[in-house]
């Protein structure tokens, strides 16, 4: 409860809540790089809803995190440096070679790959976070996955009809898929302090996340005869605050205007 | 024959509330029904309540060409198919001391026949 | 099938101009002068593509924009560009379908310097006073000059703008929330604000066209007129701008940059510098200060993932 929380309790729902709102933030700022450059104007307008519900979510967790005396949710989000973040991997990778004004080179293969992977395993953590012990998580956890269903929805129709479309789409799916799950061994991972969580009962455990999420993958690997992926180990785990330069650049920009002048309003 | 195109016409349909009718909305490209239900209600109806969607591709409607929509014009001679042919039973009831049973009057007792009990 | 022997030309024409007289609206698949459907072709198809291309400068803050709040603010209101673009785009094609032609000969024609975008489209953005200001004046022109058309003839665009000036009411708030919080922060802030206003002005100028094809060597607006598809000209719409915004602008402490602007009681209008027409004519021919890097980025968009758009014509149904 709430109102009788020990520190050690606390310092777990803090780690629980970075990692939620870091990941969200992260893949949502990836998803506003892409705005306007979509493969197709009428997917643009629908991919952009479902990267301004991911800031929503991220904005539920940092105003959770905010109520915990952590600071502004704007400061959370934008002026932690890199050793601080607890988002996984795959979202801090770029969208592709060069800057989003520039000449961006983003490719609608990896884009499709890496936000089904992420969409599931997002799933499959808000599924397991609605018998959490802590009840703002879990009622947060119940407002998100009214959303969630249409995000899950979408990206499982893109993902699905390009592995299968053609010969070139399916051979260009496998490559992209290859690339995210490289990068994926940290997405299900609580890092070092997932004894203390689990003993917490915040979440389940990360095995029963990970056969959630294959609960949720199989039917589509199957549809399109593709090989269901095993998660690697992570080569760094960002939970445990371990990024790339990446990240560094994300929150450089991201924070450009804001960290121009942190007492002014805007 | 055309060559097949990404570009497929689907007109979108959808319903604000259990109860309405669904309205058409506005026309969207996709390639097929799948992708354009996944794009329907963030192009059209972000900022209002859903609870159904239908998308049509346009090569199956049929409509009318601007000539035949002549087809669509009648004469103001047809009073015997509405009430406002029968408007005079308003009087003869009266005679004999009951209301006429009017549109608004029928169409209330869609509430369970409580109305029937005061 | 139809019943009814075939009218002349002579007679279509005939039976065209006297709907348009009795303020019928024209739908798609109606019989049409040619001159009008290639007035509607080039005006909506410019005005969608425009919407298209006009995402990209607000685009530049979108990852940047300083809080949460203002980062969604902005993103819905670039999503509803690239909308509005849908909106257009659609109406566009339809009526480019006599022509065998769909978006991407749309798309093509833009690339390859037939079909223009909005001169205002071609600016850089420099800084987050540039991207409030470009949500309160030129949306604010956008507004005015797309209410202007709310009556069109042609009935398809008629209810596209319904759609996109409903939005438009947002976008207008949106861009008034960014500016005020601005010009009530502190100096630098106020500043920003200044400083866009004193660089966006030019374009705001040039936003409703030349007064007349005197100017320039070309006007489409008498076709427009002529045919409903919309009211005033663009110095009524200039002006229309001028009435509405200057009182706001001065009201809350900013400096239009042309000391002589007045309205002239006499004239019952404003009076302002022009501005270079010469610099117009450049950026209609696609040599503004952003109009190459614009095109090229929509292009690399469009082409580097051309294989998705080929790949799911294999999924047609």
């Amino acid at each position: 409860m709430t109102n009788e929380i020990t520190p050690e309790y606390k310092k777990a729902v803090l780690t629980v809540l970075y990692q939620l709102a870091d990941d969200d933030y992260l893949f949502s700022y990836r998803g506003s790089e892409w705005l306007g450059l979509a493969p197709h104007i009428e997917e643009d307008v629908a991919f952009s809803s479902i990267t301004q519900d991911t800031m929503g979510h991220a904005k539920l967790y940092y105003t959770l995190l905010e109520e915990l005396g952590e600071g502004s949710a704007d400061s959370l989000a934008q002026l932690r440096p890199k050793e601080e973040r607890c988002n996984s991997l795959l979202v801090e990778r770029p969208n592709g070679e060069g800057y989003y004004k520039e000449a961006p080179n983003y490719d609608w293969g990896y884009a499709v790959a890496r936000n089904y992977i992420y969409t599931t395993a997002k799933k499959a953590k808000i599924d397991a976070l609605k018998a959490s012990s802590y009840a703002p998580i879990r009622e947060v956890a119940v407002k998100i996955s009214t959303e969630l269903y249409y995000h899950q929805m979408h990206w499982t129709t893109w993902f699905t009809q390009l592995c299968t479309a053609t010969e070139e789409s399916r051979s260009r799916m496998m490559k992209a898929l290859q690339e995210v799950i490289k990068d994926a061994g940290d997405l299900l991972s609580f890092g070092k302090s997932v004894k203390h969580i689990t003993a917490c009962e915040l979440i389940e455990s990360e095995v029963a996340i990970k056969e959630r999420w294959l609960a949720i993958v199989t039917p589509t690997f199957e549809a399109v005869e593709i090989a269901i992926p095993v998660l690697p180990d992570p080569i760094i785990n960002g939970r445990d605050g371990q990024h790339t330069d990446d990240l560094t650049s994300a929150i450089e920009t991201m924070s450009e205007v804001y960290r121009s002048d942190l007492a002014a309003s805007w | 024959m055309e060559k097949q195109s990404f570009y497929q016409e689907f007109e979108v349909f959808s319903k604000r509330t259990p109860t309405s009718n669904f309205q058409h909305q506005f026309s969207l490209l996709a390639p097929n029904g799948e992708m354009a239900l996944v794009m329907a209600q963030e192009n059209f109806m972000r900022r209002e309540p859903v609870v159904d969607i239908w998308v049509v591709n346009r090569k199956h409607l049929h409509g009318l060409t601007q000539v035949n929509k002549q087809a669509l014009q009648r004469l103001d001679n047809k009073d015997y198919r509405t009430t406002k042919g029968y408007g005079y039973l308003k009087k003869k009831w009266r005679h004999y001391e009951q209301v006429m049973l009017d549109e608004k009057e029928i169409l209330s007792w869609g509430g369970g026949g409580k109305k029937d009990d005061k | 099938m139809s019943v009814v022997t075939q009218l002349s030309e002579q007679e279509l024409q005939e039976q065209f101009e006297a709907r348009i007289a009795a303020g019928e609206k024209i739908e798609v698949d109606d019989w049409m002068p040619e001159e009008y459907r290639l007035a509607l072709i080039k005006l909506i198809s410019m005005h969608g593509i425009s919407e298209i291309m006009g995402a990209l400068p607000e685009k530049e803050w979108v990852p940047k924009a300083p809080t949460l709040y203002r980062k969604l603010g902005i993103m819905a209101k670039v999503q509803d560009e690239m909308g509005h673009g849908q909106l257009l785009l659609r109406v566009a094609e339809d009526l480019l379908k006599p022509y065998g032609k769909n978006r991407g000969d749309l798309m093509i024609d833009l690339f390859e310097g037939r079909l223009k975008f909005h001169n205002v489209f071609h600016m850089e953005t420099k800084s987050w006073g540039d991207a409030g200001l470009i949500g309160w004046l030129v949306d604010g022109s956008a507004i005015i000059s797309q209410t202007n058309m709310l009556g069109s003839s042609y009935g398809p665009y008629a209810r596209a703008l319904q759609r996109i000036c409903a939005e438009e009411v947002f976008h207008a708030q949106h861009g008034e929330a960014i500016i005020m919080a601005l010009v009530e922060g502190t100096p630098e802030q106020r500043a920003l604000v200044q400083d866009a206003l004193n660089r966006w002005w030019e374009s705001l100028l040039f936003f409703f066209g030349p007064a007349s094809k005197d100017t320039t060597g070309t006007s489409k607006q008498d076709i427009t007129i002529k045919y409903k598809i919309r009211v005033q000209t663009n110095e009524e719409l200039r002006q229309s701008f001028l009435s509405k915004y200057i009182p706001r602008i001065q009201s809350i402490g900013l400096t239009v940059p042309d000391p002589t602007l007045h309205f002239d009681e006499a004239q019952n209008k404003w009076i302002y510098q022009e501005p270079n027409w010469e610099i117009f004519k450049k950026i209609q021919r696609n040599e503004g200060p952003c109009s190459q890097e614009r095109l090229a980025l929509r292009r690399s968009s469009y082409e580097n993932n051309a294989w998705v758009r080929e790949a799911l014509t294999a999924l047609v149904n």
